[in-house]
């Protein structure tokens, strides 16, 4: 697990929240319930500090505000909804999208915000190569924004994913999001395939076993109510990937783990990273407004 | 894996034919073993008693069997007798593992079958007898224990098959620290590290120990 650069991404919050406009205003009934009746689509996740004791930023001084998130990961049919194409793998309405880049989420929040009346959250300018993207593999380098004071969908901050993964207000400090075993939370490379894999991770056994995403919200939900915030498909941050020796610039954060990569990397407080170009049938996102 | 270039459309399509059984001599998943079968393909791997493991096949698609330990060591020396090593098409018999933090996969191949692999090349190292060839690769969105990833694979290649039905060793460390001044460091973190029987699109048999 990597050393966490806490100055910056605090700073990154306290900036998002900034810009931020308040309480939604469109999906009045989902958004707005203290306790989402089961079949909502969004929590309210009151804010605080990390009551986790398992999470880097236990004991710090750093405090999420209130934010509303996904129960569940997109899944196709609300990509389809919005973007109108199928670009998954593995094919299902009810399992979560992937195979879909960070560039591609952040291009799903601002057209699904306007479908829905909402202000687009993302100034994506296509044109101009983003400066701080220092990757070697990344040939978009497109340069989005944050359009303050908009009430349209966003991609969480690293520190607001892991909050609402660990239980946020309410945790009670599980290894994964909602248990401390891994079966019961989450669907990874031992369980998601057709039998239960032993011995030591190995791609051609996994693909044999027919691995795959699940169908959302298939295991035990979390203190809040989320769901799969541990397995499946890994979860697209809006955060840059920082760390000492790698600095900042190369990756996207990805949280959650998926169906493919070790266990390890379903521990709320584990942050994995990808290019924001990079594709795969294990990456995938949820979203938020707030 | 071995499939270099391999694209998610063709690994999806294309190449279901998979097969893996992995045992470390040092746990207890020692007993693991599986036949396989599907489109004609075969593949018959037992897991042997020690370090003991057998395979045979015939029109694979991708797989890798192999046995060595959970945990690898750039101080390791992988001592092994492939008793029988008769690949007929494509198959490496090879030092296999991962580290992460970097994530980089990396082979010591000391035979192959037909295809010999290559990559960019990046110099020489000496070891245990023989001369092999540095390589690097990179995969781009290809699978990994860190889930979908682009990363860096390193390869020794011996410059000739290396004679097989003999006690042999690969000192590893002479690799890592040969790649090292070449500016290919592996990852602080270690996974697994086999002595493997990899093939791909062929038949053949193996029956290797190792330890």
């Amino acid at each position: 697990m990597r050393k966490r650069d806490i100055v910056p991404l605090v700073a990154i919050l306290l900036a998002a929240v900034a810009c931020s406009n308040g309480k939604p205003a469109a999906n009045e009934r989902a958004m707005t319930a203290e306790q989402p009746a089961a079949g909502d689509d969004f929590v309210r996740i009151e804010g605080g500090h990390f009551a986790n004791t398992k999470s880097g930023y236990y004991g710090k001084e750093v405090a999420v505000s209130d934010f509303y998130i996904s129960r569940y990961e997109v899944t196709q049919k609300e990509w389809a909804d919005v973007m109108g194409g199928k670009p998954s793998a593995f094919q299902g309405d009810r399992l979560p999208v992937e195979m879909m880049s960070w560039y591609d989420a952040i291009e799903y929040c601002n057209r699904r915000s306007l479908k829905e009346g909402l202000q687009p959250y993302y100034v994506i300018d296509k044109t101009r190569k983003d400066p701080d993207n220092r990757s070697e593999h990344d040939p978009f380098k497109w340069t989005v924004t944050i359009q303050k004071g908009a009430d349209g969908y966003r991609l969480p901050t690293e520190m607001e994913w892991e909050y609402a993964a660990g239980g946020g207000a309410i945790s009670k400090s599980y290894t994964y999001s909602g248990s401390d075993e891994a079966d019961e939370a989450a669907w990874y490379w031992r369980n998601a395939g057709e039998r239960r894999l032993s011995g030591a991770w190995n791609w051609p056994a996994i693909e044999n076993n027919r691995t795959q995403p699940r169908a959302v919200g298939g295991k035990k939900p979390n203190e809040l109510g989320l769901y799969d915030m541990s397995g499946n498909v890994r979860e697209w941050c809006w955060d840059w990937y920082a760390d000492p020796e790698l600095g900042s610039g190369t990756y996207r954060v990805v949280k959650g783990g998926g169906w493919m990569g070790d266990v390890g990397s379903a521990e709320p407080a584990y942050s994995g990273k990808f290019e924001a170009s990079g594709i795969g049938p294990d990456q995938g996102f949820r979203v938020v407004r707030g | 894996m071995m499939r270099l270039s391999k694209k998610w459309t063709s690994a999806l399509l294309a190449a279901t034919m998979s097969f893996g059984l992995f045992a470390a001599t040092s746990s207890a998943a020692t007993d693991y073993w599986q036949n396989w079968t599907d489109g004609g393909g075969t593949v018959n791997a037992v897991n042997g008693s020690g370090g003991n493991y057998s395979v045979n096949w015939s029109n694979t698609g991708n797989f890798v069997v192999g046995k060595g330990w959970n945990t690898g060591s750039p101080n390791r020396v992988i001592n092994y007798n492939a008793g029988v090593w008769a690949p007929s098409g494509n198959g490496y018999l090879t030092l296999y593992g991962w580290t992460r933090n970097s994530l980089i996969e990396y082979y010591v191949v000391d035979s192959w079958g037909t295809y010999r692999p290559t990559g960019t090349y990046k110099g020489t190292v000496n070891s245990d007898g023989g001369t092999y060839d540095i390589y690097t690769a990179t995969r781009y969105n290809a699978p990994s224990i860190d889930g979908t990833q682009t990363f860096t694979q390193y390869w020794s290649v011996r410059q000739s098959k290396r004679p097989t039905g003999s006690n042999v060793a690969i000192t590893f460390s002479n690799h890592v620290n040969a790649w090292k001044s070449k500016g290919m460091n592996l990852g602080s973190s270690w996974s697994y590290q086999v002595l493997a029987t990899e093939g791909y699109q062929s038949s053949g048999s193996s029956n290797v120990t190792v330890w």
